[in-house]
């Protein structure tokens, strides 16, 4: 491995008088600080540079969110649908290794069982000791054995539950979508379901708030709804189907999660609970797969803990909401009377009409550059047959440093304006012709006078 | 091949109207006699013309005429032909190592020559620089005197 490599020794100075001098500049050779992405010879030292001690902790946070993605998946495991678990990959910075999910039948199965694995606590260890993480955060980048083995009970626990319940089309392969882009769904219907509070805030953070409680009028409204179903629901409580639509499937498990701890003593499968939490919490996926009859509008208005319901069903559910991909309100005006296609960024509606050719902005510190502003609009104007303020007059001149001058280009043009009006006034008098005699020597002068 | 007409300018109007219509190009303005062509376009200015014309317009101005005496006498003008540099309505110097900085002198050795004045004067401006030094060797630069009032 790469690592084992950097792990030799930087090399003695072969240099003596630099020895001499210069105690601490060992020439090492070239490693490569992962962290910090660059090459460097500056051996052990590396590490305590506040640059990269600064990059050590961006690299060690940015694993550490994916990390909490695993771990969610460990407090809450979910099954996992093969056809999805190829894009659920996980690269161990530690390791230096993908991990993926191929094969697994739960959520992060691969990842959790690598971050509790012996082998990954010492490439953990090594890691730490190298880029200088501070060894009390070993505990941070993985998991306990404690966990693993909860976990892998819960695991079990599921799968019976989902043998056991084998009614309808859901076999064993359909189960939750298990998209790492909609954890945080999972995330609300779980936390939602484990009445405890740090759950929910948990899963505030996700930007979506858990219903807390059933939403009677879910039930009433969309019972009749979700008739038939191949999945085979049975709402106990609450006479709603859930279509078994392949994104709903993965609504089935989540349910039955919630099931599972909601009505603890029950072990009712695929409790469809309220159609409004299924499709709140995967609005998105809801929304995506464009299912029909999933409530849309209502879940919104229903999503607050201790807030009062807002019980404005029926114009919600006309107009739609953000999760239909509904315009919002005060957009359906203006929508009206422009296009109608999805609205774009005004600055790019604006690019096609501005002036052929004007890829790229001039540089406004060229030279000029005001006055061609101001030109511009004065010509624009023109064009448009307004009266442009002209203000230059016959005798306008640019400004220009002449060759004789020195001094601004403004002063040798106010110069040449005033030699220009002496010249006016002494054309008017007549110049007296300046005779221009030959020299006449003294000698000359008096030979000639002799 | 075709020659490109270029304009010839007989006025101070013309020329201020010039100077201030052509922006964010640079603006060559040479100075000589319209009676002679030869003068006016030793070095091929017309065809160079058309080469820099996407960043460049060029004008000839015609010292004989009265008018233009204003500008003649204002820039200086002592020899023919003598050519100013303007972007924007700002006067552009070069710096080639001679004496006046204020216009090249002289007729450019080369299609090629006049051609890279031009753009450095264009790349200066673009950069906000009223000055630029001469991009071309000693030797293709066309030498003078400069005498001071005739002296």
């Amino acid at each position: 491995m790469e690592e084992k490599l950097k792990a030799q020794k930087p090399n003695p100075n072969p240099n003596p008088k630099t020895n001499t001098a210069k105690k601490k500049k060992k020439k090492s050779e070239y490693e490569f600080c992962k962290v910090c992405n660059l090459n460097h010879d500056q051996g052990q030292r590396h590490k305590y540079f506040p640059s990269h001690k600064s990059s050590l902790s961006n690299f060690l946070s940015r694993f550490q969110t994916k990390l909490s993605d695993v771990r969610f998946f460990l407090k809450n495991p979910s099954p996992l649908r093969p056809e999805l678990a190829s894009k659920n990959r996980f690269w161990c910075v530690f390791c230096d290794s993908d991990i993926d999910e191929i094969g697994s039948s739960f959520a992060c199965y691969n990842a959790i069982n690598h971050l509790a694995s012996a082998d990954h606590l010492k490439n953990l260890k090594h890691f730490l000791w190298k880029y200088g993480g501070g060894m009390d955060r070993v505990d941070a980048f993985r998991i306990w054995e404690a966990d693993v083995a909860k976990w892998e009970k819960k695991c079990i626990s599921l799968k019976s539950d989902a043998v056991s319940s084998s009614q309808g089309a859901i076999g064993p392969e359909i189960g939750p979508l298990n998209d790492i882009h909609n954890e945080n769904n999972y995330g609300n219907i779980d936390n939602f379901e484990n009445s405890s509070i740090q759950s929910v805030k948990s899963s505030l953070s996700n930007g979506v708030m858990p219903l807390q409680y059933y939403t009677n009028e879910y039930q009433v409204s969309h019972s009749g709804l979700y008739e038939a179903t191949n999945v085979g629901m049975f709402a106990h409580d609450f006479g709603s189907f859930l279509p078994a639509e392949t994104c709903s499937d993965t609504n089935l498990w989540n349910l039955k999660d919630i099931r599972v701890n909601r009505n603890s003593q029950h072990s009712f499968p695929y409790n469809s609970y309220s159609s409004a939490d299924g499709s709140f919490s995967n609005g998105r996926m809801f929304q995506v797969h464009e299912d029909e009859g999933i409530v849309k509008g209502e879940s919104s208005s229903h999503g607050l803990q201790n807030l009062a319901r807002i019980s404005t069903l029926a114009p919600e559910e006309a107009r739609g909401n953000v999760h239909t991909g509904a315009p919002p309100p005060w957009l359906e005006a203006t929508e009206a009377s422009q296009i109608d296609a999805p609205l774009k960024p005004a600055a790019g509606s604006l690019v096609p009409l501005n002036k052929s050719g004007k890829s790229k902005k001039l540089n406004p510190k060229r030279v000029g550059a005001a006055w061609a502003e101001k030109r511009k609009i004065e010509l624009e104007m023109e064009k448009r047959g307004e009266i442009v303020k002209n203000d230059c007059d016959a005798n306008w001149l640019p400004n220009f440093g002449r060759v004789w001058q020195s001094g601004s280009r403004k002063e040798s043009r106010k110069e040449f304006e005033m030699e220009k009006q002496k010249l006016l006034k002494l054309g008017s008098q007549s110049e007296i012709p300046i005779e221009i005699q030959p020299y006449v020597s003294k000698r000359m002068r008096t030979e000639a006078g002799e | 091949m075709s020659s490109y007409p270029l304009t010839v300018l007989t006025k101070n109007q013309e020329v201020d109207a010039i100077i201030r219509d052509t922006i964010d190009k640079v603006l060559v303005l040479r100075f000589g006699h319209a009676s002679d062509p030869v003068c006016l376009q030793l070095d091929d200015l017309s065809k160079s013309a058309r080469e820099v014309s996407k960043f460049a317009s060029v004008a000839l101005v015609d010292i004989d005429s009265n008018e233009i005496q204003v500008y003649v006498k204002y820039f200086d003008t002592a020899f023919i032909p003598s050519t100013v540099f303007f972007f924007n309505a700002h006067h552009m110097k070069m710096d080639s190592g001679t004496a006046d900085h204020t216009k090249w002198v002289g007729a450019f050795h080369k299609k090629q020559d006049f051609i890279d004045v031009v753009e450095a004067i264009y790349r200066g401006a673009m950069k906000g620089k009223l000055i630029v030094s001469c991009p071309l060797p000693l030797e293709r630069i066309p030498k003078y005197q400069l005498l001071y009032k005739d002296v």
